[in-house]
């Protein structure tokens, strides 16, 4: 057996050879390796869907190999939390952080990390509208309607999961306007889509790209936009900040994704992504695939995106606690 | 067929139902007085005694409990079925399944730690060694496999395994 | 004339013909290997559709995943491992096939029923689209809750011998399911403030452990038995054969139709359904679950019905029905087209393209298919004491790689061990694993319903479909209980020990 294992090793070091001159071709001081984009959700969602197109994209911009790897589990928590552990590649491992990542920090309890003190935010790469929807039959033409009769009678909004920017936007809905309404979960938004077309929920406040063509089609009505400013997609939506009802100017929420790191990121690599990232967002195939998605380029980055992660922490910290989701 | 444990077989019930049934029993009483109360939290307002996260969980392991104690019974009842009983095993030596055993905790205790590779060929060796496969260029495979998987896990399926240790 | 033209020129490019090769052949090469889906497969192979021609990028999707769907089998009847969840009912019958040494004929047998559903699927997709897109958008939750009680009753089909232990199993099978955060408030059930646990069990750890680790652990606990060498491959499927089990594949397909045109149900549902419907109706019901061609074939069938079918919310609705159709409506839209009614008014012949494509990909599944069984039945004539610990690494890797954490191969272990007592104790596995697959389905939709019809209970029987599933469910449980009393007539009739406990 002694001999087998000797031989075993041998063989291995021989891979571990061949394995470690496989592909180093940037020739600044970052990446100096493969550059890991941990994904905190599982495939053929929305997150790892555009991660694969930005990591698709960021290989040619660095020079470097750029792994997506899926690291689901309990909102975007599990990944998080591994990254915020560190280890040996922390120095060339990025997240795609979404709403997934200040909505997760506001609900679970006992995180195993700090969601702003423990990373470098990087950049906000694509920002995406949620779009507060009824079905075509639904009797409500505006969101005054709408809120008139939700203080009257109790209305239904379908999520697409506890914890989700969807299921997030109707309670903040809830609260800043003191309706009455029902949070009816499902699996997805592909699961709570026909509840909403076949009339079961009465409003939703979808993702863009899921309703988009549902909204062209007319069998949904779009009441408002959740963006600071109209989405050119939908022109002739107005945003719910403008409408003024109550406190509704303060409905500002967007599913947003960004780049984070490890707080030990290095200076050269923070700055060599910035500039790849500058160059990535700039690309034809960049904003063509925003476009498809109803989504816009980021806006923010460094400090900036930090401080936009840190209110919109506050933000469904209180949420949640109004709510009554923070357990 | 010869059964090992034959113990139980003549008398007119089957004694691993009703040690089954036993067990089942008491981790229902379990789940229904320890572990729901405290482990599953309900929230301050219910508008429907279904709506709760425990309505569920309860009602499945008063279930339980009852089929339980109908398996207990069930066992008191009837006679062991003592041609082709599926459940018995003719055991073989114990060493065999401890280094069975051994190749399995090699993968749950060092899958990370040493790598995808290095874990399959060791617990794929401890594995061949246990019931012994004695042509030698099996063994090939028990290094050829782990490696080749590895690899194809990794760059073709970008799926990212542990590689090495370093 | 012109629109046949039209489409004519968008499919006849050999870049669709290689999409579709590729794909299926992808799809079962991935589906086979356990841990690896379709639907990881479909995700990866995302992004390498987005430079092709829009016709070509879904079929080489499509192919994935109907390939997906046949390879699990593969795995499944060879080495008791389920490539994909809904292949778990294939193994009920294809692994003992393959233990009798009969391992070819069922490979066969799955492959013929897994086109014939998968041809049927694509009929009904293709001429009925808007008659199911239908009923599918009056499927809500009160619909879906009876549904699922109706498929709950499949139950004391499928435990054979003890009904008590098969109930018994499903109660446990629900419990572990309720695992992680519930849906409705959030709050933690039995998590143990892991966070592991918080996502729920995963379940392809859970189900290669439940049925692949028992056999290896059982193999290294008895005695040593010679290896049968030399027939273990077998002869294929026999004509005479296809055509008894042809009433069932029919079945299963429709089975698999229909559920496959709800979103959000899935194969491994409409597997189980078609086989406790073929079983319930066989004349040779005591060899179900011992080995019986019937069983492999109406499983797969149920199974492979599903793919077409879940194109038809997808396409007719813009509606995804699974993480699969999710991924494919991303590859349309990336080539800026919706589903929905739209593209039937916009696209038209785009949509026929795809159609003739998706009727390609049965007839390419068939050849690869074919193809595949020559090599992969070589498989069961190695000795287990090699082949075993091949497979274990395969289950370690595959139960790491679903979440790419070790905490699954903790769980694949531990439901290992309670897939051995299951067997040393004569629990039956499969309603378990239904128990699992259906409880939070019924537990999330009589919330739901609840919380849509404001309490107000007359919403679970608001229409037609409600009654119609309140009907067979009720129904399924009377007979069950009529038969269960008329065997007890029989035994307690004749002698009682010559019936098995």
């Amino acid at each position: 057996m002694n001999k087998l294992l000797s031989t075993a090793c041998l063989a291995l070091g021989g891979t571990a050879v061949f394995l470690s001159v496989g592909v180093t071709t940037a020739s600044a001081d970052w990446p100096t390796k493969d550059v890991h984009l941990v994904v905190p959700y599982a495939p053929g969602g929305t997150t790892d869907v555009l991660s694969r197109r930005v990591a698709d994209l960021l290989q040619d911009a660095l020079g470097a190999n750029v792994i997506v790897e899926n690291r689901p589990g309990a909102g975007s928590t599990v990944g998080t939390g591994r990254l915020a552990r560190g280890g040996r590649d922390a120095d060339h491992t990025l997240l795609m952080a979404s709403p997934g990542h200040t909505i997760g920090a506001a609900i679970y309890p006992d995180l195993p990390y700090d969601p702003v003190e423990d990373f470098v935010f990087i950049q906000n790469v694509i920002d995406i509208p949620n779009v507060m929807v009824v079905p075509t039959s639904s009797p409500y033409q505006s969101v005054e309607e709408f809120i008139e009769a939700a203080r009257e009678e109790n209305m239904a909004f379908s999520h697409s999961g506890v914890g989700s920017s969807i299921h997030m936007s109707g309670e903040l809905f809830k609260t800043l306007t003191g309706s009455n309404m029902t949070a009816v979960p499902f699996a997805g938004s592909g699961a709570a889509l026909p509840a909403l077309l076949g009339g079961d929920v009465d409003v939703s406040f979808e993702n863009m790209p899921t309703v988009y063509s549902h909204i062209q089609s007319g069998d949904l009505r779009a009441l408002a936009v959740t963006s600071q400013e109209r989405s050119p997609y939908l022109p002739d939506v107005p945003t719910l900040s403008e409408i003024g009802v109550d406190n509704l100017d303060q409905f500002v929420t967007t599913a947003w994704f960004g780049l984070i790191a490890h707080n030990s990121f290095p200076e050269e690599g923070y700055d060599a992504m910035q500039a790849a990232l500058d160059e990535v967002m700039e690309r034809e195939e960049f904003l063509d695939f925003a476009e498809q998605l109803g989504a816009e380029p980021g806006q923010v980055e460094g400090e900036a995106f930090k401080q936009f992660v840190i209110d919109d922490l506050a933000r469904w910290q209180e949420v949640a606690e109004q709510a009554g989701i923070r357990q | 067929m010869s059964l090992s444990r034959s113990s139980a077989a003549n008398s007119a019930k089957d004694t691993i139902d009703i040690v089954t049934g036993l067990v089942l029993l008491v981790l229902s009483l379990v789940l229904a007085f320890y572990l729901i109360p405290n482990y599953i939290g309900e929230p301050p307002i219910l508008q429907n005694p279904m709506m709760s996260p425990r309505w569920l969980p309860n009602i499945v392991s008063w279930l339980m409990l009852a089929f339980a104690l109908l398996l207990v019974a069930q066992g008191v009842l009837t006679k062991t079925a003592k041609e082709g009983d599926e459940r018995k095993l003719v055991k073989g030596p114990v060493r065999r399944f401890l280094v069975m055993i051994a190749g399995i905790l090699v993968y749950v205790f060092f899958f990370e730690m040493l790598g995808a590779i290095l874990s399959g060929v060791l617990a794929t060796v401890l594995l061949f060694l246990a019931h012994p496969v004695r042509t030698w260029w099996a063994y090939g495979f028990a290094i050829a496999l782990p490696v080749g998987v590895t690899l194809l896990f990794v760059n073709v399926m970008n799926v990212p395994l542990p590689l090495m240790p370093f | 004339m012109d629109n046949l033209a039209e489409v004519l020129q968008l499919f006849l490019s050999i870049d669709n013909f290689i999409a579709i090769a590729l794909g299926v052949v992808i799809g079962v090469t991935v589906g086979s290997i356990p841990g690896l889906t379709a639907t990881m497969a479909v995700a990866l192979a995302l992004p390498f559709t987005f430079s092709m021609q829009p016709v070509a990028a879904i079929l080489l999707l499509v192919g994935i995943y109907k390939g997906g769907m046949y390879g699990g089998s593969i795995t499944a009847i060879l080495i008791r491992t389920p490539g994909s969840p809904a292949s778990a009912c294939t193994l009920l019958d294809g692994y003992p096939m393959a233990q009798q040494g009969h391992a070819k004929k069922a490979l066969k047998t799955a492959l013929f029923s897994s086109v014939i559903a998968d041809f049927i699927s694509n009929i009904a997709l293709i001429f009925f689209a808007a008659y199911l897109a239908k009923i599918a958008l009056n499927f809500g939750a009160p619909e879906f809750f009876w549904l699922i009680c109706f498929s709950l009753t499949i139950i004391i089909s499928l435990s054979s011998g003890s009904m008590v232990k098969g109930l018994l199993a499903a109660f446990m099978g629900i419990m572990l399911s309720l695992v992680g955060l519930d849906s409705v408030f959030g709050s933690q059930r039995f998590t143990f403030g892991n966070y592991n646990l918080m996502d729920s069990i995963s379940f392809i750890p859970l189900l290669i452990g439940l049925f692949a680790i028992p056999e290896i652990m059982e193999f290294y606990r008895k005695k040593a038995m010679p290896h049968l060498k030399a027939k273990a491959s077998g002869v294929g499927m026999t004509l005479v054969e296809l055509k008894r089990c042809m009433k069932s594949i029919v079945r299963g397909s429709l089975i698999g139709v229909i559920i496959g045109a709800i979103p959000g149900t899935g194969a491994t549902a409409a597997a189980f359904i078609s086989y406790s419907e073929a079983r319930r109706r066989s004349p040779n019901k005591e060899n179900f679950g011992k080995g019986e061609v019937e069983g492999v074939a109406a499983a797969e069938a149920g199974n492979n019905g599903v793919a077409g079918a879940t194109l038809i919310p997808l396409l007719s609705l813009g509606i995804p029905g699974d993480v699969i159709t999710a991924i494919i409506l991303g590859a349309f839209m990336v080539h800026g087209l919706t589903p929905g009614p739209i593209m039937f008014q916009e696209n038209l012949s785009l949509i026929y393209a795809l159609f003739l494509g998706i009727m390609l990909s049965s007839v390419i599944l068939l050849v690869v298919g074919n193809a595949a069984i020559k090599y992969f039945s070589l498989i069961a004539d190695i000795p287990k004491s090699i082949l075993f610990p091949i497979v274990l690494m395969f289950c370690v890797y595959g139960a790491y790689a679903v979440n790419n954490t070790t905490f699954d191969i903790w769980v694949m272990l531990a439901f290992g061990v309670v897939g051995y007592v299951f067997n040393r104790t004569g629990i039956p596995a499969a309603p378990f694993l239904i128990g699992f697959i259906l409880g939070p389905m019924f537990e999330d939709n009589l919330r739901r319903s609840l919380l849509i019809g404001n309490g107000d209970l007359s919403i679970f029987v608001r229409g037609p479909i409600t009654w119609f599933f309140i009907v067979i469910t009720f129904g399924s449980i009377a007979l069950a209980l009529y038969r269960f009393f008329q065997s007890r007539k029989e035994k307690t009739g004749s002698s009682p020990d010559n019936q098995s406990a």
